[in-house]
C-alpha cells in the first residue's frame, strides 16, 4: 500500500502542482501580476458581491400582461378575418392571461369560422365545442414568445445600466421569468434604480431638407421649427477623437440639450423639425432580417400600433424622397430617405448595412420600451465598505481558524505527522482556490466560512488514519505494516463522512442562491478536493518519506 | 523538534452506555423542548424566509441612536420595525416587515412623490379588489413625463399602462401582488428619506413577498431531501439497525440545533439553514466511524454482550471522535469569534453542531443499537476490503 510506483508518484506530484499553478495568480500580488502573460494572470477568483460591494437586483418580468396585450392584438385581427370572410359572430373575448373566446351567431357557420382564424395564424391551437371556439397560442409558441421577451429585456437592461460601459454588469436570465442583474462597485442605486425604470426617449422627424441643404453642419441661425441633433456616429467619432469632451458631455448638469452639444463641440449634426412625426411608446417591434428579393440583403423591419401606424402613414404619404430622422435620447441614430407611403403599420428601412449593423439597429429601435413591466422582487445592496469589511473578517477568521488547526495538528501527531496534514490542508485549499478558477465561482463571506470548515474537516481523516496508526503501532506492528494499515482501514469510514457531508453540500448547491451557494461551493469542492489530498497527497508523503528514513520506530 | 503530546489518551475506560437510560431522557427532552419552541416561541425568521427589508445603517457621528431610530421609521406607515445594534454601537440593523400593499403603503407613496417630485402630488388606491394606483400631478403631464415621475416612486412603467396625451391623473393597473412587491420599493425610500441625513447608508437587503414564499418552500425541501438522501446512504451502506440509529442521530442534531436558534432567537437565514444542512452531513461523520469499529469488534468478539461491546468500541475510537470533533471546533470557533455579524448565527449553530454530533454518536446511535437488539448473526456477510481486513486480524489475535 506505501510501495507506490515511481509513476504514481509523479502523478500525484503533478496534480498537486497543477493546482498550485491555478491557485497562484489568486496569491500574487498585482505588481506581479502585470508581468504574466494575461490569460493566466485573470484566470482568478472573482470576489462576490457581499464581499466587493455592489448590488444585486432579482427581476420579474410580467408575461401574463404581455400576453393579454398580444391577444388584444390578435382578437383585432380575428375580428377583421371573420368580417372579411362574412362570417357572423357574437363576440371575439379576450380571456387575460389565457386565451380568446370567439362566440359565433351561428353553430353552422364554425367549419367557415375555423378556416378564417387558422388564415389568421396557422400556428393557433383551436378547441371548444359548438358555437364557441377557443382561440389560444401553441405551447412552443409561448415558449418562444417569453424567450424572446426576457431576452429583449435583458439587451434593453444591460443598454440602460451600461450607457457608459464601466459598470461591468452581469446579467442573466434565471428560469422563465426572471432576471438577474449583478451591478459590482455600485454606490448609488437609487440611481441604478432609475436607470432601470427610465426609458429611453425614441422619436421620429422630418429632416430640414432646405436647410440641410446648404451644406453647414452647423449652421450660424436655424429656424424656431427646427433644432440641431449630433448623429450618433458624430458622438462615436467625437469619443474617439476628444475623449475629454465627451466626458464634459456625460457629467454635464444640468445635461446639456442636442442644439447645445452641437454649437459647442461641433460633432456631425442633423437639423430636424421639432416636430415629433410619431413616439417611441408606439412603436411595437422592430427587428433585424432580411430582403426578400434582390439577394437577400439585412434590413431592419419595424411595427407601428394603430395610432402610431395612422400618423406614419400621413407623414411619409406627404414626405417621399425627404429623410425621416429617428431620434434616441438626443441623438439620431439613422436618417432613412422616405421611399412611398409607409401604411398599414409596419415598414422596413433599407440601405448598405451588415447584419451586425442592422442587428444593432433594431436594437437600438426597440429600446424605447420595455417588452415587459419588470419588477424588482429582490434586492441586496453591499456599500464598499460593508464589504471590505466582510473581507477583513473573512480573512481573519480564515488564517485563525487554519492555523488554530495547524497548530493542534502539529501538537497532536508532531513535526512529521502533523507537517504531513497541514501541508496536505494547504494542498487542500490551494486545490479548492484552482477550482474555483477554473470554473469561475464566485468568492462570497460564507464561501469562505466553508472554507475554515473545509480546513476542518479535511484533516479529520489524517486523524482518522494516524489515530488507526497508533493502534496497529500498539499491537506491535512494524512501522511500514502500521502505516499502510492505518491507511486501508481508516478509509471507509473517511469515504463514508465525505459522502454524507458531499451529499449535503451538493443539495445546498442546488437549492441555494448567491452568498449561500458560495458556500456550498467551496465545502463541495474542499470535501471533494480532500479526498485527494488528505489521503491519496498524504499518503505519496509518507511513502517518500518512509523510503527515505527508513524509521524503525514511528514518533507518533 | 517535538514529541506528538497524547491530547485525549485516558487510561480509564468509561462506562458510556450505563448512561444511556438518563441520556434517552435528556436527548428526548432536548429535542421535544426545541419542537415544542419552534410551535410556541416561533424562530426567529430573517427576511430571506419571511420577506421584508433590511438597512444596515452607520450613525454619520459615531453613536447610533436606537430609541430616537425606533419612532423615526416606526411612524413611517411601513408595518412593524425591529432595530438591533450590530456589529459595533455606530451600526443598526433595521428590520422592516414584509410590505403587503395595503393602502398605508399608498399613502407612503404620496409621501415620496411630494418629496421628490413636488408638493402638488397625490396617490390614490384604485378601485376595490385591484392593485391599481391613482396618481395625480399638479400639472398635466405626457406620457414621458408620466414615466419618469412615477419612476421617482420606484415604479417602472409600460407603454399601455401609460395615459395617452396630456393628463393630471393617471390610473396604473396592476395586480395586488405586483403592488406588493412595489411596495417594498416604497418602504425602502421611505426609510432611507427618514434617516439618510444622519445614517450613512451601508447596505440594503430587500426579499419580497413572493421570493420570501418561494425560499422558504425551498428550504423546507432541501432540508428534507438532503435527510433523505443521506438515509439513503446509510441504509445502503449498513445494516439496518445501523442505520436506524446514524438517522436517528442526525435527525437528534438537526432539530436540537433549530432548539439552539429558538432559545437564542438567532437569526434563522439562508446561511442558518445552510448550518442546518451541513451539521445533518457531519452528524454522520463520527457516528460511521465509532459504527465501523461496533461492526468490525462484533465479527471479532462473537460472544461479547452488545453492551460491553458497544462501550469498548466508544472507548476505542474515543480519541478519534474528541480530536476530530476539536479540529473542527477550533475552525468553527474561529469563524465566532472574527467572522463578523453576518456569519454569527451560522457559527453559532455549526458549534453547537460539532458538539452534539460528538454526543449524538455515543448517546443517541450507539445507545439506539441497544435499543434496537442488534445481534452479530444479523451482520452482513463480510464483502468489502476494510472488513476483510478486520478477518485477517481475527486470525491473529
Amino acid at each position: 500500500m506505501l510501495n507506490l510506483p515511481r509513476w504514481q508518484t509523479i502523478v500525484i506530484a503533478g496534480i498537486t502542482l497543477l493546482s498550485a499553478l491555478f491557485a497562484l495568480p489568486n496569491l500574487l500580488p498585482a505588481s506581479v501580476l502585470q508581468h504574466l502573460p494575461q490569460w493566466y494572470a485573470t484566470s482568478r477568483i472573482n470576489l462576490g458581491l457581499d464581499l466587493r460591494g455592489g448590488a444585486h437586483f432579482l427581476l420579474e418580468a410580467d408575461l401574463r400582461s404581455v400576453l393579454t396585450e398580444r391577444l388584444t392584438n390578435l382578437s383585432d385581427a380575428v375580428r377583421a378575418e371573420l368580417r372579411k370572410q362574412q362570417v357572423p359572430f357574437r363576440d371575439v373575448a379576450v380571456e387575460a392571461g389565457k386565451n380568446l373566446v370567439v362566440t359565433l351567431r351561428d353553430e353552422a357557420n364554425r367549419s367557415k369560422a375555423l378556416e378564417a382564424i387558422r388564415a389568421v395564424d396557422p400556428a393557433l391551437a383551436l378547441s371548444g365545442s359548438g358555437d364557441t371556439i377557443r382561440v389560444a397560442y401553441s405551447e412552443q409558441e409561448l415558449a418562444k414568445r417569453k424567450k424572446e421577451v426576457i431576452d429583449q429585456s435583458i439587451e434593453i437592461l444591460r443598454r440602460r445600466v451600461d450607457e457608459t460601459g464601466t459598470l461591468e454588469p452581469t446579467i442573466t436570465r434565471q428560469g422563465d421569468e426572471r432576471i438577474l442583474l449583478q451591478v459590482p462597485g455600485i454606490k448609488d442605486t437609487g440611481d441604478l434604480k432609475r436607470k432601470i425604470n427610465q426609458t429611453a426617449k425614441l422619436t421620429f422627424h422630418l429632416v430640414n431638407e432646405d436647410l440641410a441643404a446648404t451644406g453647414q453642419n452647423i449652421p450660424q441661425t436655424v429656424p424656431p421649427t427646427t433644432f440641431l441633433v449630433p448623429t450618433r456616429e458624430g458622438m462615436l467619432e467625437l469619443r474617439r477623437t476628444n475623449p475629454k469632451a465627451w466626458e464634459d458631455i456625460q457629467a454635464a448638469n444640468p445635461r446639456l440639450s442636442p442644439e447645445q452639444i452641437c454649437r459647442r463641440y461641433q460633432p456631425q449634426c442633423l437639423p430636424v423639425l421639432k416636430r415629433v412625426v410619431v413616439g417611441g411608446e408606439d412603436l411595437d417591434d422592430s427587428k433585424a432580417t432580411f430582403e426578400q428579393q434582390q439577394g437577400g440583403r439585412p434590413i431592419i423591419s419595424f411595427t407601428f400600433n394603430s395610432a402610431g401606424g395612422r400618423a406614419f402613414c400621413n407623414a411619409t404619404r406627404n414626405n417621399i424622397g425627404k429623410r425621416l430622422a429617428i431620434q434616441l435620447d438626443g441623438e439620431i441614430i439613422s436618417a432613412p430617405v422616405v421611399q412611398s407611403a409607409i401604411c398599414g403599420g409596419s415598414g422596413i428601412i433599407t440601405g448598405s448595412f451588415t447584419t451586425q449593423q442592422t442587428q444593432e439597429q433594431s436594437l437600438l429601435l426597440r429600446s424605447g420600451a420595455l417588452p415587459a413591466t419588470l419588477t424588482i422582487i429582490q434586492e441586496s445592496t453591499v456599500g464598499a465598505d460593508l464589504g471590505a469589511d466582510a473581507i477583513q473578517a473573512g480573512t481573519v477568521a480564515a488564517l485563525v481558524g487554519t492555523l488554530l488547526v495547524a497548530i493542534f495538528m502539529f501538537v497532536a501527531y508532531g513535526p512529521v505527522f502533523g507537517g504531513f496534514a497541514n501541508l496536505a490542508m494547504l494542498v487542500n485549499l490551494l486545490m479548492v482556490f484552482a477550482g474555483m478558477s477554473i470554473l469561475g465561482a464566485s468568492l462570497t463571506l460564507p464561501g469562505i466560512a466553508g472554507l475554515v470548515l473545509t480546513a476542518g474537516l479535511a484533516v479529520d481523516a489524517n486523524v482518522l488514519i494516524y489515530e488507526r496508526v497508533r493502534e496497529e503501532k500498539a499491537l506491535g506492528r512494524s512501522p511500514f505494516s502500521a502505516l499502510a494499515t492505518g491507511y486501508e482501514k481508516a478509509m471507509s469510514a473517511i469515504i463514508d463522512a465525505n459522502l454524507t457531508t458531499l451529499i449535503a453540500g451538493l443539495l445546498l448547491f442546488g437549492f441555494g442562491s448567491g452568498p449561500i451557494r458560495g458556500f456550498a461551493t467551496t465545502l463541495t469542492l474542499g470535501i471533494i478536493t480532500s479526498m485527494f489530498s488528505s489521503t491519496i497527497f498524504t499518503r505519496m508523503l509518507l511513502s517518500v518519506w518512509v523510503r527515505w528514513r527508513r524509521p524503525t520506530e514511528l514518533v507518533i | 523538534m517535538w514529541k506528538p503530546v497524547r491530547l485525549f489518551n485516558f487510561k480509564k475506560k468509561f462506562d458510556f452506555l450505563a448512561q444511556r437510560r438518563a441520556a434517552l431522557i435528556i436527548s428526548t427532552l432536548i429535542n421535544v423542548v426545541s419542537i415544542v419552541g419552534v410551535f410556541t416561541l416561533g424562530l426567529n425568521f430573517g427576511i430571506d424566509f419571511k420577506g421584508g427589508i433590511a438597512i444596515q445603517a452607520k450613525a454619520k457621528d459615531g453613536t447610533a441612536e436606537l430609541d430616537q431610530l425606533r419612532n423615526i421609521v416606526g411612524n413611517l406607515g411601513v408595518g412593524e420595525v425591529s432595530l438591533q445594534e450590530f456589529g459595533d454601537p455606530s451600526t443598526v440593523l433595521i428590520r422592516v416587515q414584509r410590505q403587503e400593499g395595503d393602502n398605508q403603503c399608498v399613502a407612503g407613496a404620496q409621501r415620496v412623490m411630494q418629496k421628490t417630485a413636488g408638493q402638488g402630488w397625490q396617490v390614490k388606491p384604485g378601485a376595490a379588489g385591484t392593485g391599481d394606483v391613482e396618481f395625480t400631478s399638479p400639472t398635466a403631464l405626457d406620457s414621458v413625463n408620466w414615466r419618469d415621475a412615477v419612476s421617482r416612486a420606484g415604479l417602472t412603467l409600460q407603454e399601455r399602462q401609460l395615459p395617452r396625451g396630456s393628463t393630471n391623473t393617471a390610473t396604473i393597473d396592476m395586480s395586488v401582488e405586483q403592488r406588493a412587491e412595489w411596495c417594498q420599493q416604497v418602504a425602502i425610500k421611505l426609510v432611507e428619506d427618514a434617516i439618510g441625513s444622519n445614517y450613512e447608508l451601508r447596505g440594503t437587503e430587500s426579499v419580497g413577498p413572493k421570493i420570501g414564499d418561494e425560499l422558504m418552500r425551498g428550504g423546507i425541501y432541501a432540508v428534507i431531501a438532503t435527510m433523505f438522501a443521506i438515509a439513503i446512504y446509510v441504509w445502503v451502506r449498513f445494516e439496518w439497525q445501523f442505520a436506524v440509529g446514524a438517522l436517528i442521530a442526525m435527525l437528534h442534531d438537526v432539530i436540537s440545533t433549530i432548539g439552539i436558534f429558538v432559545l437564542f432567537q438567532l437569526d434563522f437565514s439562508l446561511t442558518a439553514l445552510a448550518a442546518v444542512l451541513t451539521i445533518a452531513g457531519y452528524s454522520i461523520n463520527d457516528t460511521v466511524v465509532i459504527f465501523d469499529r461496533v461492526r468490525e469488534n462484533m465479527r471479532r468478539y462473537k460472544k461479547m454482550p452488545l453492551i460491553d461491546l458497544l462501550n469498548h468500541s466508544v472507548n476505542e475510537t474515543l480519541s478519534r471522535t474528541l480530536m476530530t470533533s476539536a479540529t473542527v471546533f477550533v475552525a468553527v470557533a474561529a469563524l465566532v469569534l472574527f467572522g463578523g455579524p453576518v456569519l454569527h448565527s451560522f457559527s453559532i449553530a455549526m458549534l453547537w453542531g460539532v458538539i452534539v454530533g460528538a454526543y449524538s454518536s455515543v448517546w443517541v446511535a450507539c445507545a439506539g443499537l441497544v435499543y434496537l437488539g442488534l445481534r452479530a448473526d444479523q451482520l452482513r456477510p463480510v464483502e468489502d476490503k476494510a472488513d476483510k481486513g478486520g478477518d485477517t486480524e481475527k486470525a491473529e489475535a
